[in-house]
C-alpha cells in the first residue's frame, strides 16, 4: 500500500507557517548584521599591534569555532540567566549564539582578505599620508572584501540555515511553526517535506549566486 | 553574586562521558558513511552519463541547501510514514549525517579530483589503465593529499552538527547535559562543563590535522 500525500491541510495552516518565515528572516537579518560587522571588528582587533586585543581576539575566535552554536545558544538561554540577572528570550538567546558564532567565522574570512593584500600597497599608502585608519577603509578593505565575498555569502547561507537551531529554545520561526502544525495534523512528512522544499527554494538562488561570483573573481584575477 | 559550583557536574561525570562516547560513535559512523556516499556521489558527478550525474547533483545541492536540523525531523518523523519502518534516534541521525556529510564530502571529493592534471589520467590510459584504474591509482592517491585539510574541517563540522540529535532524544553530550541541568538545577555549570568538553576534544581533533598538515606539507606532497 502507497502512501496518499495529502497537502490540504499545510494550505488550510499557511498562516502558521507564514507567521513562522517571518520570525526565520527577522532572525536571519539581525544575526547576518550583528555576525558579519562584529566580525570584521574582531579581525581588526586579531590584527591588533596590542597583544590584549589580539589575545582577547584569539580566544573568541577559538572558543566559538571549536565549540557547536547549539550549545551555545542553550548556554545563553539556560547558563547566561545564572550569572547574570538579566530575563533571555529565546529570541535574545538565538541571536547571541548564532550572531558570536558566526562573527568568529567570519573574523577569519575577513583576516584571510586583508593578509592576501600585498604590504606593499599598505607601504604605499602609508608613504604619501595616509592614517593606518585610512589605508585599512581607502585602499585594503575594498580589495579585500571584494575578494573574500564568496566566502561571506556562503557564511550568510549558514546563517539562514542555522536559524533553524532556534527553534530548539521554541522561538517562534518556520520549524517551530512546522512542528506545531504536524503536531495538530498528524502529517509530519508533508510538512517537513514543504518546509525544507520553502528553504531549498529560498538557499539554492543565493548559493548560485556565490558560485557565479567564485567564477567572475576567478577569472578576474587571473 | 553567583556561586559557582561544580560538584554536581563532577559527581554525575560518568554522564556527561557517556553522552560524548555517544557524540563521538556517531561521528564515526556518519564519517565512515559520508565518505563513501561523498565518493560515490562525486564520482557520479563527474562521470559523463547524464542519468548517473543528474541525480547526483539533485541530492548534493538539495542537502546543501537545506537546515541539516529540518533534514534531520524529515527521516525522524517523516520517512516512516512512507516506508513503514520503526525509526529510532540514533538510526535516523546516522542516516541524515550520513547523507549530509556526503554530499559536502562530494564536493571536497570533486574539487580534488578535478584539480589533478588531465594529463596523468591520459597518460594512464595511454599505457593501458582501465578509467577506473587510472581513477583508484593515479588519480584519487593524489587527490586525497590535496583534499585532507578540507576533509577535516568537514568532519569537525560533522562532530559540531550531531549535536542536532540531541532534538530527537538520542543520548549524546548535548542531550545528557540538557538531562542533568535539569535534575541538578545547575545550568551554568553543566553547561558550561559541557562545551568545555565540545572545546576540548575539538581543539584535539585540530591539533592534530593541523600537525597532519604541515607533515605533508614538509613532504612536498601537498604542494601547490
Amino acid at each position: 500500500m502507497t502512501y496518499r500525500w495529502d497537502f490540504a491541510p499545510i494550505l488550510d495552516n499557511w498562516q502558521a507557517l507564514a507567521f513562522g518565515a517571518i520570525g526565520t528572516v527577522r532572525l536571519f537579518l539581525v544575526c547576518l548584521v550583528l555576525g558579519l560587522s562584529l566580525g570584521l571588528l574582531v579581525a581588526l582587533m586579531r590584527r591588533s599591534r596590542h597583544g590584549v586585543l589580539r589575545w582577547l581576539a584569539i580566544g573568541f575566535i577559538e572558543l566559538f569555532r571549536n565549540t557547536p552554536v547549539l550549545v551555545q545558544i542553550l548556554w545563553f538561554y539556560f547558563a547566561l540567566p545564572m550569572l547574570a540577572p538579566v530575563e533571555i528570550s529565546p529570541f535574545g538567546a538565538a541571536i547571541l549564539g548564532i550572531s558570536l558564532n558566526s562573527a568568529a567565522y567570519s573574523a577569519e574570512i575577513y583576516r584571510a582578505g586583508i593578509q592576501s593584500i600585498e604590504p606593499g600597497q599598505w607601504e604605499a599608502a602609508r608613504a604619501i599620508g595616509m592614517t593606518g585608519l585610512q589605508v585599512l577603509r581607502r585602499i585594503v578593505l575594498p580589495q579585500a572584501l571584494r575578494r573574500v565575498l564568496p566566502a561571506l555569502t556562503n557564511r550568510g547561507i549558514e546563517i539562514f540555515k542555522m536559524t533553524t537551531l532556534a527553534s530548539v529554545v521554541a522561538y517562534v520561526e518556520l520549524l517551530q511553526q512546522g512542528k506545531l502544525v504536524a503536531s495538530l495534523n498528524f502529517n509530519p512528512l508533508e510538512v517537513y517535506t514543504v518546509i525544507g522544499a520553502l528553504f531549498f527554494l529560498l538557499l539554492y538562488p543565493l548559493v548560485r549566486a556565490t558560485y557565479a561570483l567564485e567564477r567572475r573573481l576567478a577569472r578576474s584575477d587571473a | 553574586m553567583y556561586r559557582w559550583d561544580f560538584s554536581p557536574v563532577i559527581a554525575n561525570g560518568d554522564l556527561l562521558l557517556a553522552g560524548l562516547a555517544n557524540t563521538l560513535a556517531l561521528t564515526g559512523v556518519a564519517l565512515a558513511g559520508g565518505i563513501p556516499v561523498g565518493l560515490g556521489l562525486a564520482l557520479a558527478r563527474l562521470s559523463g552519463s547524464r542519468f548517473l550525474s543528474a541525480p547526483a547533483g539533485v541530492v548534493i545541492e538539495v542537502f546543501r541547501a537545506t537546515p541539516p536540523l529540518v533534514q534531520l525531523f524529515w527521516f525522524y518523523f517523516g520517512l516512516p510514514i512512507v516506508l513503514k519502518v520503526e525509526m529510532t534516534p540514533y538510526l535516523a541521525a546516522a542516516l541524515t549525517f550520513t547523507i549530509q556529510s556526503g554530499a559536502f564530502f562530494a564536493e571536497i571529493f570533486r574539487a580534488g579530483i578535478v584539480s589533478v592534471d588531465r594529463g596523468q589520467r591520459e597518460a594512464a590510459r595511454a599505457i593501458g589503465m582501465t578509467e577506473a584504474q587510472a581513477m583508484r591509482r593515479i588519480v584519487l592517491p593524489q587527490a586525497v593529499k590535496r583534499m585532507f585539510p578540507a576533509m577535516m574541517e568537514r568532519s569537525i563540522e560533522l562532530m559540531k552538527t550531531t549535536t542536532l540529535v540531541a532534538t530527537v532524544s538520542y543520548a549524546d553530550l548535548l542531550y545528557q547535559a540538557n538531562e542533568l541541568a535539569q535534575k541538578t538545577f545547575r545550568p551554568l555549570e553543566v553547561f558550561t562543563a559541557a562545551a568545555l568538553m565540545y572545546l576540548v576534544s575539538i581543539s584535539l581533533v585540530s591539533a592534530i590535522a593541523a600537525l597532519v598538515e604541515r607533515r605533508m606539507a614538509m613532504s612536498g606532497e601537498m604542494a601547490r
